[in-house]
C-alpha cells in the first residue's frame, strides 16, 4: 500500500487566541475537502494549535490517485460513417481530439443509440503535485475576520507567518506557502527552545516539540493539562477552582507550556460584588478565581495560567499580584463612588446619552419601555406598578463608573446598586433578569416583573432596529436582534405567559415617534419572529412539518403556540394520525377542487348514506367533548383521532361530488366542518 | 534601573538597531504615535527607523496627584520600523533583556489586541505585551494610516515606561519612581511631576475654558483645511495636533455630548486625512527622497 502521513504546520506570530481553534479546524477541513474532491483516499485528519502554529495532519494518505479509466463519446455511428462506410469528418475529427486513428476507436451502445468511443486509462496524479494548490485554497478561504499585511510583503494572514512545514511521510513537498518556503524545519517555545527542531518524518512532530520543544501542540491535550494544574493548585490553596469554560479556551490558545502558578490578593477586596471580583480576574486577567471550601464563597487567591517553566515561579507570582491590586483598587473606587448617590440620580443624565442616534438617547428607550411595560403588566392582568419601577431604573446602571469599566455587569451591578439604594428586591431582581436570557440557553428571569422588563427591553430594541433599516441580514446582526427575538420567545413560551406577540409588537410600535414610522414594520417584525420560532422548535428535534401546521392557523400567542406544537407531536404518535393526516389532505383538495366556499352547516336532513349520518354524529359528538376544555389541543386531537373509522368509512362509501347540486353542497359543508374541526389546533393535512 | 537609565538604555539599544534618535514633539499629543516622526512618517513608501521619547496628555486621566498609577500626563517610548522587519518580536524581546528582564525567568506574553485611532484615520493588528500579567508595551503592525493603505507596513512599539520602571523599582507608587540619583540624593517622578499633576488636574477638570476652547477647535480646523490648500502639509499637521488636544480637554470637561463626541471625532479625521494625503502627495512630487 502506497500511504503516508502528510504534516502541514503553518508558524506565526501570536494568532488571537478567541479564534484559534476554530481556524485550525477550518484549515483542516479545507484540506480535508480539498484532498476529497481530488479523490485521494485518507486516513484521519487532525489539528493541532497553538498560539505559534496551525498546524495539520493527515494519516495514511495515499501517494497518488487512483488510474481511472475514461469512456469519451464521440459522433453516433450514423454520423461517423458515409455510405460507402469510410469515416466522416466528424469520426476523423473526433479520432485526432484523442490523438489516434479512426480504427483504434470503439462502439459504444447506450438506451439513446450507439456512438463512436475512445476508452483510455487516466493516470491518478501524485499527491505531492496535487497538495500545494489545495493548501492554497484552503488558505485562501480560511475564516479570518481581518487579514493583516506585513512589511514590504503583499502576503496577507493572520499575522506575520515566519515557517512552513510540509512534510510528506520522510519528503518535504517543495511548496511556496504564504510567501514562505517548505521545509522540514519546525521550532519549539518561544523562550525555552527558540532554535530550529529538524523533523525527518512527520511522525515525530508532536513528541519532538513536546519534547525538546517544550511546545503541547494538541490544543486539548493543552486544555486538559490546564484544567489539572488549576485543579490542583485550588487544592493546594485549599479551595476549589470556578473554571469558565470560554476563558480555560482562551487560556488554552495563549500558551504553548502551561504552568499554573497562583497568587493571593488583599481580603479586604472581598467586600467587594462577587461579580465585579470574578470580572477583574477572568476578563481583566485571565485568571481562574478560587472557591472556599464548602460555602462557595471566594476566596483571596487566584490562579494565573504562565507560559514558562520559570526559572523562579514566585517572580510570577508577585509580578501577578501586583498586577491586580490596582486593578481591584479601581474597582474599589468605582464601588464606593457609584454608592455615593442612590440609583436614580443617574436617571437624570441619561438624556445626554444615545442609544441609537435615530431611536433618541437612554431617557427616550426608558420611556418607552416603561409604556411598553405598563401594557404587558395590563395584559397579563397584574399590577404595573413594580414593572414601572423597574423600567425607570432599568439603565441607569449603565452610567455607573463601574459598568463604564465592566461592560459584562451592565444589569447586575443595577441590581445591587438597587439594593442599597433601598429598592424593592423584586424590582432589583429585575434590573438584573432584563438582560436574560444572556447566551443561547441560559437562565430566564424568574421574577414576574423581570419577565415584563425582559420582553419590554428586547421588543423594544427589535421593533426600533427594524424601524431604522438595520434588521439582520445574513451573518449581520449588530445589534443581536435574533437572540433577542429568540429570547422574548423563550420567555413567552417556557414561563407560559399568555401574551400576543402581534399585539405587543404593535405596542411596541405606538410608542417611537411618528418619524421613526415603527408601524410600518410592525408585520416585518411579526414575521421575523416567526422564523426565529421556526429555529427554536428545529433545534429542539421538532419537524418542520409540525411547526408548518401549526403556523397554517397563524396563532399569534406563542405560548398557545407552543400548546400546539406539543399536541400535534402527540398526536402523530396516534395509530390514527395517517390516515387522518391522508383524508384531511383529501379534503383539502376536493374543498378546492371544487372551489368550495362554505355558506351554511352541513343539514342532517339532506344526509343519505349511512355512513355520512354516522360520521356527523360523531362529529357532533367530539365536538362538544373536545370544546369542554378550551385550548387543550391535546384532548381536543385525541377526540378527533377517534374520528378516523368514520371518515374512512365515509371515503369508502360516499360519493361527495355527486350529481344531485344539494346534496353535493350538504357532503362539502360537512367535510369543510370536519376540517376546521382540526384547524382549530392546525393545520394537520401538512403533515404528510 | 532610574527612570533616566531606562529612557537611556532603550534609546542606546535602538540606536544601536539602526534607528534615528528623535527627540520629543513641541506640543501636547495624546501619544507617541501623533508625532510625525510616526504618523506621517508611516505614509507612503520610504523606509524610516526612528525612536523617541514623547510626552502623552491624557486630560480626563488626571486624578490630581491622587492615585498611584493614573496621571494626564506621561511618557512613551516609541519605535517606528518600517518596513516592519521580520524579527522584529525578538528586536523588541532583546531590549527587554537589556532592561533586566529575563524571559525565562518572567511569563512574558503577546496579548492580542487590535489597535485603531478613530481620530487618525488609522488602525492596525497586534498586541498588548505583558510581563507577568502586567501590560507593559503596545505592539502594532499598521494597516491604515490618515485612511491611507500602509505601503510598505510599518512596526510600531510602545513602551510604557512608568509601568516598567514601577515595575523595575519594585515599587507601587508612581510617583516614588527614582528618577535619577543626583549627588545630592534621589529625584523622584513626584519631585519632578506631582505638582504638574495636580494644576493641570484643576486645569483640565475645572478651569479649561470651553467658549475659548470650541472657539480655538474651530479655528484650528479652519486653518488646516487652508494650510493643505496650500499645500503646508506639515503646519497643517501641527493644527491637526493642537484641534486633537483641545478636542480632549473638551472632553474631560464634559462639554461634549455623546452624540456631538463622534462629530468631533469625525472633524478631526477629516482633518488627519486631508493632511495624510497631502503629505503623500508632497513626498511624492520630492520624488520620495528616503527610497534611495
Amino acid at each position: 500500500m502506497h500511504i503516508k502521513d502528510l504534516l502541514l504546520e503553518i508558524g506565526a506570530e501570536e494568532l488571537p487566541p478567541k479564534s484559534l481553534a476554530h481556524l485550525a479546524s477550518a484549515l483542516a477541513d479545507g484540506i480535508r475537502q480539498g484532498l476529497q474532491d481530488k479523490e485521494l483516499e485518507h486516513g484521519s485528519v487532525s489539528w493541532f494549535a497553538t498560539p505559534r502554529r496551525l498546524a495539520v495532519i493527515v494519516r495514511n494518505l495515499s501517494v497518488t490517485q487512483e488510474d481511472k479509466q475514461v469512456v469519451k463519446r464521440g459522433p453516433a455511428i450514423a454520423a461517423a460513417y458515409d455510405e460507402a462506410g469510410k469515416p466522416t469528418r466528424a469520426a476523423e475529427g473526433f479520432a485526432r481530439s484523442c490523438g489516434v486513428e479512426v480504427a483504434d476507436l470503439e462502439h459504444m451502445e447506450t438506451g439513446k443509440g450507439s456512438w463512436l468511443s475512445y476508452k483510455y486509462l487516466e493516470q491518478g496524479a501524485r499527491t505531492d503535485e496535487l497538495v500545494p494548490a489545495i493548501i492554497e485554497r484552503t488558505l485562501a478561504g480560511l475564516p479570518i475576520p481581518k487579514r493583516m499585511r506585513w512589511g514590504g510583503n503583499v502576503i496577507e494572514f493572520v499575522r506575520p507567518v515566519h515557517w512552513v512545514v510540509l512534510l510528506f511521510g520522510e519528503d518535504v513537498i517543495p511548496a511556496t506557502i504564504l510567501g514562505i518556503e517548505a521545509g522540514r524545519d519546525t521550532r519549539g517555545h518561544r523562550f525555552h527552545h527558540p532554535g530550529v527542531i529538524t523533523l525527518s518524518d512527520t511522525g515525530e512532530y508532536l513528541d519532538r516539540l513536546a519534547g525538546e520543544g517544550q511546545v503541547i501542540a494538541d490544543f486539548d491535550e493543552r486544555k486538559i493539562r490546564i484544567r489539572q494544574a488549576v485543579v490542583r493548585c485550588a487544592d493546594a490553596c485549599n479551595g476549589q477552582a470556578l473554571i469558565d469554560e470560554d476563558l480555560l479556551d482562551e487560556t488554552t490558545a495563549l500558551v504553548e507550556w502551561p504552568v499554573a502558578i497562583s497568587g493571593t490578593f488583599d481580603e479586604e477586596f472581598l467586600k467587594l460584588p462577587r461579580e465585579v471580583l470574578i470580572a477583574t480576574m477572568q476578563s481583566q486577567q485571565k485568571y481562574f478565581p478560587v472557591l472556599g471550601p464548602g460555602n462557595g464563597e471566594l476566596t483571596a487567591d487566584f490562579i494565573a495560567i504562565a507560559n514558562i517553566a520559570s526559572s523562579s515561579p514566585d517572580a510570577i507570582k508577585r509580578g501577578n499580584e501586583r498586577v491586580i491590586r490596582p486593578r481591584l483598587g479601581d474597582a474599589a473606587f468605582f464601588w464606593e463612588r457609584d454608592r455615593k448617590q442612590p440609583l436614580e440620580y443617574f436617571k437624570s443624565r441619561m438624556d445626554k446619552v444615545v442609544f441609537q442616534q435615530k431611536l433618541g438617547s437612554l431617557a427616550d428607550k426608558t420611556a418607552r419601555i416603561e409604556n411598553l411595560g405598563e401594557y404587558i403588566a395590563g395584559e397579563m392582568g397584574i399590577n404595573p406598578d413594580s414593572v414601572k419601577r423597574a423600567a425607570h431604573l432599568a439603565k441607569c446602571d449603565l452610567l455607573t463608573d463601574m459598568v463604564g469599566e465592566f461592560p459584562e455587569l451592565q444589569g447586575v451591578m443595577g441590581r445591587y446598586y438597587a439594593l442599597e439604594s433601598g429598592e424593592h428586591p423584586e424590582v432589583a431582581q429585575a434590573l438584573d433578569e432584563q438582560y436574560m436570557p444572556r447566551y443561547a440557553g441560559a437562565g430566564l428571569p424568574q421574577t414576574t416583573t423581570g419577565r415584563i422588563l425582559a420582553l419590554a427591553d428586547k421588543l423594544d430594541t427589535l421593533t426600533g432596529i427594524f424601524a431604522i433599516g438595520q434588521a439582520p441580514t445574513g451573518d449581520k446582526d449588530p445589534f443581536g436582534l435574533r437572540r433577542a427575538g429568540l429570547g422574548c420567545l423563550r420567555i413567552m413560551i417556557e414561563c407560559a405567559l399568555p401574551l400576543d406577540l402581534e399585539d405587543c409588537i404593535a405596542h411596541s410600535a405606538g410608542t417611537f415617534p411618528d418619524e421613526v414610522n415603527a408601524g410600518a414594520v410592525a408585520s416585518d417584525v411579526f414575521d421575523f419572529m416567526q422564523e426565529r420560532l421556526r429555529r427554536y422548535y428545529l433545534d429542539d428535534g421538532v419537524r418542520a412539518t409540525v411547526f408548518d401546521a401549526v403556523q397554517a392557523c397563524r396563532p399569534t400567542r406563542p405560548h398557545d403556540f407552543h400548546l400546539r406544537v406539543l399536541a400535534v407531536s402527540e398526536f402523530l404518535q396516534l395509530p390514527e394520525a395517517d390516515s387522518l393526516v391522508t383524508a384531511n389532505k383529501r379534503i383539502r383538495n376536493i374543498l378546492k377542487q371544487a372551489g368550495y366556499t362554505r355558506e351554511s352547516d352541513p343539514d342532517e336532513a339532506l344526509l343519505v348514506e349511512e355512513t355520512e349520518k354516522e360520521l356527523y354524529r360523531q362529529m357532533n359528538a367530539g365536538k362538544t367533548e373536545a370544546n369542554t376544555g378550551r385550548g387543550d389541543y391535546i384532548a381536543r386531537l385525541t377526540s378527533l383521532a377517534g374520528l378516523r373509522d368514520y371518515v374512512d368509512a365515509f371515503f369508502d362509501e360516499v360519493m361527495v361530488l355527486c350529481k344531485d347540486e344539494s346534496l353535493r353542497n350538504n357532503r362539502l359543508a360537512l367535510l369543510s366542518e370536519l376540517r376546521k374541526l382540526f384547524l382549530a389546533t392546525a393545520d394537520v393535512s401538512r403533515l404528510q | 534601573m532610574t527612570f533616566q537609565d531606562l529612557i537611556a538604555t532603550l534609546q542606546q539599544y535602538w540606536s544601536e538597531q539602526g534607528c534615528v534618535i528623535q527627540q520629543p514633539h513641541d506640543m501636547e499629543m495624546g501619544a507617541g504615535t501623533f508625532h510625525p516622526a510616526t504618523f506621517l512618517r508611516a505614509i507612503g513608501p520610504e523606509p524610516w527607523n526612528a525612536a523617541y521619547v514623547q510626552a502623552s496628555r491624557r486630560p480626563a486621566d488626571g486624578r490630581y496627584g491622587d492615585n498611584p498609577n493614573r496621571l494626564q500626563r506621561y511618557y512613551q517610548f516609541q519605535v517606528i520600523l518600517k518596513p516592519s522587519p521580520a524579527d522584529i518580536q525578538e528586536l523588541y524581546l532583546r531590549s527587554l533583556q537589556h532592561l533586566g528582564i529575563d524571559t525565562l525567568t518572567h511569563d512574558v506574553r503577546f496579548i492580542e489586541d487590535d489597535w485603531e485611532s478613530p481620530t487618525l484615520g488609522a488602525w492596525g493588528l497586534g498586541w498588548e505585551v505583558w510581563l507577568n500579567g502586567m501590560e507593559i508595551s503596545q505592539f502594532t503592525y499598521f494597516q491604515q494610516v490618515g485612511g491611507l493603505e500602509c505601503k510598505p507596513v510599518s512596526g510600531e512599539i510602545t513602551y510604557g515606561l512608568e509601568r516598567i520602571a514601577v515595575y523595575l523599582q519594585d515599587i507601587s507608587n508612581v510617583y516614588d519612581l527614582v528618577w535619577t540619583d543626583t549627588g545630592n540624593g534621589p529625584v523622584s517622578y513626584g519631585d519632578i511631576h506631582h505638582q504638574d499633576e495636580v494644576e493641570m488636574s484643576a486645569y483640565n477638570f475645572e478651569k479649561a475654558d470651553t467658549t475659548s476652547l470650541f472657539r480655538w477647535f474651530d479655528e484650528c480646523e479652519a486653518q488646516s483645511m487652508m494650510l493643505v490648500e496650500d499645500d503646508l502639509p506639515l503646519p497643517a499637521y501641527e493644527l491637526v495636533l493642537k484641534a486633537s488636544h483641545i478636542f480632549n480637554l473638551l472632553d474631560a470637561r464634559h462639554a461634549i455630548s455623546v452624540t456631538e463626541r463622534q462629530r468631533f471625532i469625525l472633524r478631526v479625521r477629516t482633518a488627519a486625512r486631508a493632511v495624510a494625503r497631502n503629505y503623500y502627495e508632497k513626498r511624492e512630487k520630492l520624488g520620495f527622497p528616503l527610497c534611495t
